[in-house]
C-alpha cells in the first residue's frame, strides 16, 4: 500500500447479535481520486463507513483514516452525508449552516459565509432566512449536502447523495464533486447506482455480504471483464443467442443486448453466426459495463 | 469542547419556542389565580344572611343568646335574622311543627330548640335543611353555651364572669426556633404552604425538563440528525449538550419565576399582600431550591435519556417513562409525613436516597433547620449517583442513538452498556 493512503482498512470485522456485518474486509484508498463503494443494499457499505466514522468500533481488524489511528480521528477533516439524512427541521438555512460549520471548527462568521456562497451557487440564495421545514425535499437534500461540504473537508464520504434528486440536480452536485476532485480532495462514494459510479469512480471496491467481492481500478476490472464480452445492436429474433457456442450469458437491454463469453470462445464464428441470422447494426467486442460486473458478481457470490 | 455549540444551539432553539414562552408566563399566573381565588372570596363575597328561628320552652335563654348574635356580614349587613316566635296558648310542639315546616318550604334557614332540661342534658337541637355550614354552627353553640353556663352557675350562686376567668382554658403559643428567628403561629402555616409549593413546583420541572431531554433525543432520533451530528462530534458531546442546554433552559425559566414571585412580593395590591404574608421566601431557600434543581435534574434527565435512545417512537417511550416516574412520586407522597417531623430517623434516611434527595431534602430544608452533615451527605450521595448515572446512560445513548425498530429488552440494554 502506497503512503499517501487516505484511508487504509485492514481486515475488519463487526458483528450485531452474531451476524457478522462486515467480514474481513481490507482495502486502501488513494489521496485524490473518487472511490466507489458498491454492493447490494445489506452488504455491509453503512457500517463499514461508520466505523470509519468512529460511530461503531470494528470486532477486529484496524482503520486508518487521514494517517491517524481510530482513536485520534479528526472528524473536523471529514465530511460525511449518511444515507438516512436529517437537519433540525425548525432551524432557519443560514443558521443551521452556521451550526454545522461550527462543529467542524470553523468559526461561525466564516461558516455564515460560506453558506450563503454556496447556498447561491446552488441556486438557492433566497431561501437563507426560511426555515428547513419550509423547504422541499430536493432543496433540503441541496442543504444536506452544503452542510456535508461547507469546511472544505479533506476526505468527503457520500452516501447514496443522489437517490430523491432529479437529473438536472444530480448533474449540478455531480460538478462539485468533481471539482472537489480537481482540488485534491478524496471522495468516497458508497452507492448501488452504477452509472454513476461509471461516470465519476476511478477506483471501486465491490462488497456483497460484509466481503469483499472485488476491487482496484476501473479501467483494469472492465480490461478483466471486456475480453470476453460482446455488445450488438440488431432488428430480429435474437433468441438463438444464447444456445452458441461459448456464450455463457445474455442480458438484454432494450435496443441492445450483451453477451459474456466462455473462456476461449470464437468470437470470429459468432460474429459470422448473428450476421448470418440477423440485421446487425452493431457488433463490438466491448468493455462490460459496471453494472453487468455488479450484477454478475453479486448473483454469482 | 465541541459540547458548547450544542449547548448553544438546543438553548436559542428552546428559547424561542412557543411552548416554552407559554409555559414560563402562563404557569405562574395559573398559580396566582389558583391562589387567588380563594383570598378574594375571602375578601370580597359578603356571604348571605341566615335566618334564625329561637324557640325556647325554658323562656330563660332565649333572649340573651339572640342579643349576641352580632356577627356581620362584609357588607356591614347583620349575618343572622333572627326570629322569636311565641306559642299560641303555650302549644310548643304546634309552633315545632309549623317552623320545621317553614324550613321546608325554604322561607327559614335554622331553627334553634331550647329543651325545658337543657340545664340537665345539655343538649340543644339544631334543625336545618341544608344549613349545616361548620361556621353557623361553631357560632350557635358558642353563643348559647356561655347563656347557659351562667344560668346553671347562677342557681349555684356563683357569677359567670367570674368563674369564666378563673377557668379559662391554657393555650399554647407555638414559636419556632429557625435560622431566620423566632416564627410565630401564623407563620407557620405560611411556611408548611411555602414548603408544599416549593416542592411541588420543583416535582413539576424536574419531570417536564427530564422529559424534554427524553422527547428531544427521540425527536432527533427521528428525523435521523444524529447521524449527521455524528459526523462532527461525539456521542458524549452531544448527550452532554442536550442535557446542559435544556437544563440552562429549565434554569432560566426558574429565574424568571423567581423575578415574578419577588414582583408580586414587593407589590402592594391587596391580594398580592396576601398572598406575600404566607409565602415568605429567604434567599438562602432559593438557592437550595436551585441547587436541588440543578442536582435533581442531571439525575432524572440522564434516566429519561436512557429511555429516549433506546426507544424509536413516543408511544414505545411512554410505558418505559412510567418506571421513571414512579420513583419521582414516591417522595411527593411522603412528604407531608417528612414536613410533619422533618428531624426523625425516618425523614433523615428517606432524604439521603438520592433519587427522593432533591424533593425531601428541600423540604427538610425548608421546614426545619437540618444537621449541615445530612445536607452535606445528600448532595455528596446525589453527586456520586448522578456521575454513576451519566456514565451508564451516554453509554447507552452512544449505541441506542443508531438503533431504530424494536425497543431492545433490558438485558440488550445491559448488554450494550458493556459493548460500548
Amino acid at each position: 500500500m502506497s503512503s499517501s493512503s487516505v484511508v487504509k482498512i485492514t481486515d475488519v470485522t463487526k458483528s450485531f447479535n452474531g451476524l457478522k456485518a462486515v467480514d474481513e474486509l481490507s482495502f486502501s484508498i488513494e489521496k485524490g481520486i473518487i472511490y466507489g463503494l458498491l454492493g447490494p443494499n445489506g452488504a455491509g457499505k453503512t457500517t463499514t463507513i461508520r466505523m470509519m466514522m468512529r460511530m461503531l468500533y470494528p470486532d477486529r481488524g484496524s482503520i486508518e483514516i487521514l494517517g491517524q489511528s481510530l482513536r485520534d480521528l479528526k472528524k473536523d477533516r471529514i465530511g460525511y452525508l449518511p444515507e438516512e439524512r436529517g437537519l433540525y427541521r425548525k432551524m432557519k438555512v443560514l443558521d443551521l449552516l452556521a451550526f454545522f460549520g461550527e462543529v467542524k471548527s470553523m468559526k461561525r462568521r466564516a461558516a455564515r459565509r460560506s453558506g450563503s456562497e454556496w447556498l447561491e451557487r446552488l441556486g438557492l440564495a433566497e431561501v437563507g432566512q426560511k426555515k428547513v421545514e419550509e423547504l422541499s425535499k430536493g432543496m433540503q437534500q441541496k442543504v444536506q449536502f452544503i452542510s456535508t461540504i461547507l469546511h472544505e473537508p479533506d476526505l468527503v464520504i457520500l452516501d447514496e447523495p443522489f437517490s430523491g434528486l432529479d437529473p438536472v440536480n444530480v448533474n449540478i452536485l455531480m460538478d462539485i464533486i468533481l471539482e472537489f476532485h480537481r482540488k485534491g480532495h478524496t471522495v468516497i462514494f458508497s452507492t448501488h447506482m452504477m452509472d454513476q459510479v461509471e461516470k465519476l469512480c476511478r477506483e471501486i471496491c465491490l462488497i456483497n455480504k460484509g466481503r469483499k467481492v472485488l476491487d482496484g481500478t476501473l479501467s483494469d476490472i472492465k480490461k478483466e471483464y471486456g475480453r470476453n464480452s460482446i455488445s450488438i445492436r440488431y432488428a430480429g429474433d435474437g433468441s438463438f443467442l444464447k444456445d452458441l457456442p461459448g456464450v455463457d450469458s445474455v442480458n438484454v437491454y432494450g435496443n441492445e443486448l450483451f453477451l459474456r463469453l466462455r473462456e476461449g470462445a470464437d468470437s470470429k464464428a459468432i460474429l459470422k453466426e448473428v450476421s448470418a441470422r440477423l440485421d446487425v447494426q452493431k457488433f463490438e467486442i466491448a468493455e462490460p459495463s459496471i453494472h453487468d460486473i455488479f450484477v454478475d458478481q453479486v448473483s454469482s457470490s | 469542547m465541541k459540547a458548547l455549540y450544542v449547548i448553544k444551539r438546543e438553548y436559542y432553539e428552546s428559547i424561542r419556542k412557543k411552548s416554552f414562552i407559554i409555559s414560563t408566563i402562563l404557569a405562574p399566573v395559573l398559580l396566582l389565580v389558583i391562589y387567588a381565588i380563594p383570598i378574594l372570596t375571602v375578601f370580597f363575597v359578603p356571604g348571605e344572611q341566615v335566618s334564625v328561628a329561637v324557640l325556647d320552652r325554658t323562656g330563660l335563654i332565649a333572649d340573651d343568646f339572640v342579643s349576641s348574635l352580632t356577627d356581620t356580614l362584609k357588607d356591614g349587613r347583620p349575618k343572622y335574622k333572627t326570629a322569636l316566635p311565641q306559642p299560641v296558648s303555650g302549644d310548643f310542639d304546634q309552633l315545632e311543627a309549623a317552623l320545621i315546616e317553614t324550613i321546608d318550604n325554604g322561607a327559614l334557614d335554622v331553627l334553634i330548640q331550647i329543651p325545658e332540661d337543657v340545664f340537665e342534658s345539655g343538649k340543644v337541637d339544631y334543625i336545618s335543611k341544608d344549613h349545616f355550614v361548620e361556621q353557623v354552627m361553631d357560632d350557635m353553640r358558642g353563643r348559647i353555651n356561655p347563656v347557659i353556663i351562667s344560668h346553671r352557675l347562677a342557681g349555684e350562686g356563683m357569677d359567670y364572669e367570674r368563674v369564666s376567668r378563673l377557668t379559662q382554658r391554657i393555650e399554647l403559643n407555638e414559636k419556632k426556633l429557625t435560622k431566620g428567628g423566632v416564627l410565630e403561629n401564623e407563620e407557620l402555616i405560611g411556611e408548611f404552604v411555602l414548603v408544599v409549593v416549593f416542592v411541588m413546583i420543583l416535582y413539576m420541572t424536574l419531570l417536564s425538563w427530564g422529559m424534554s431531554v427524553q422527547r428531544s433525543i427521540i425527536e432527533e432520533k427521528g428525523s435521523r440528525v444524529i447521524e449527521v451530528m455524528l459526523s462532527s462530534v461525539e456521542p458524549r458531546d452531544l448527550f452532554l449538550g442536550k442535557i446542559i442546554g435544556l437544563g440552562s433552559l429549565g434554569l432560566t425559566q426558574i429565574a424568571i419565576w423567581s423575578l415574578m414571585m419577588l414582583a408580586v412580593t414587593f407589590s402592594s395590591s391587596i391580594a398580592a399582600a396576601q398572598y406575600a404574608s404566607y409565602v415568605r421566601i429567604s434567599p438562602v431557600e432559593i438557592i437550595y431550591f436551585i441547587v436541588f434543581f440543578i442536582l435533581g435534574y442531571l439525575l432524572y434527565s440522564s434516566i429519561f435519556s436512557i429511555i429516549g435512545a433506546v426507544c424509536t417512537t413516543e408511544q414505545d417511550a411512554q410505558q418505559l417513562q412510567s418506571i421513571v416516574v414512579f420513583p419521582m412520586i414516591i417522595p411527593i407522597m411522603l412528604m407531608f409525613l417528612v414536613i410533619q417531623n422533618p428531624n426523625s430517623t425516618l425523614a433523615v434516611v428517606l432524604s439521603l436516597v438520592p433519587l427522593f434527595t432533591p424533593m425531601l431534602m428541600l423540604a427538610r430544608v425548608v421546614i426545619s433547620d437540618p444537621n449541615s452533615w445530612q445536607v452535606g451527605l445528600s448532595i455528596v450521595l446525589l453527586v456520586v449517583s448522578i456521575y454513576g448515572v451519566i456514565l451508564f446512560s451516554a453509554r447507552v445513548f452512544r449505541v441506542g442513538i443508531l438503533m431504530y425498530g424494536k425497543r431492545p429488552g433490558l438485558k440488550e440494554i445491559f448488554r450494550w452498556f458493556r459493548y460500548a
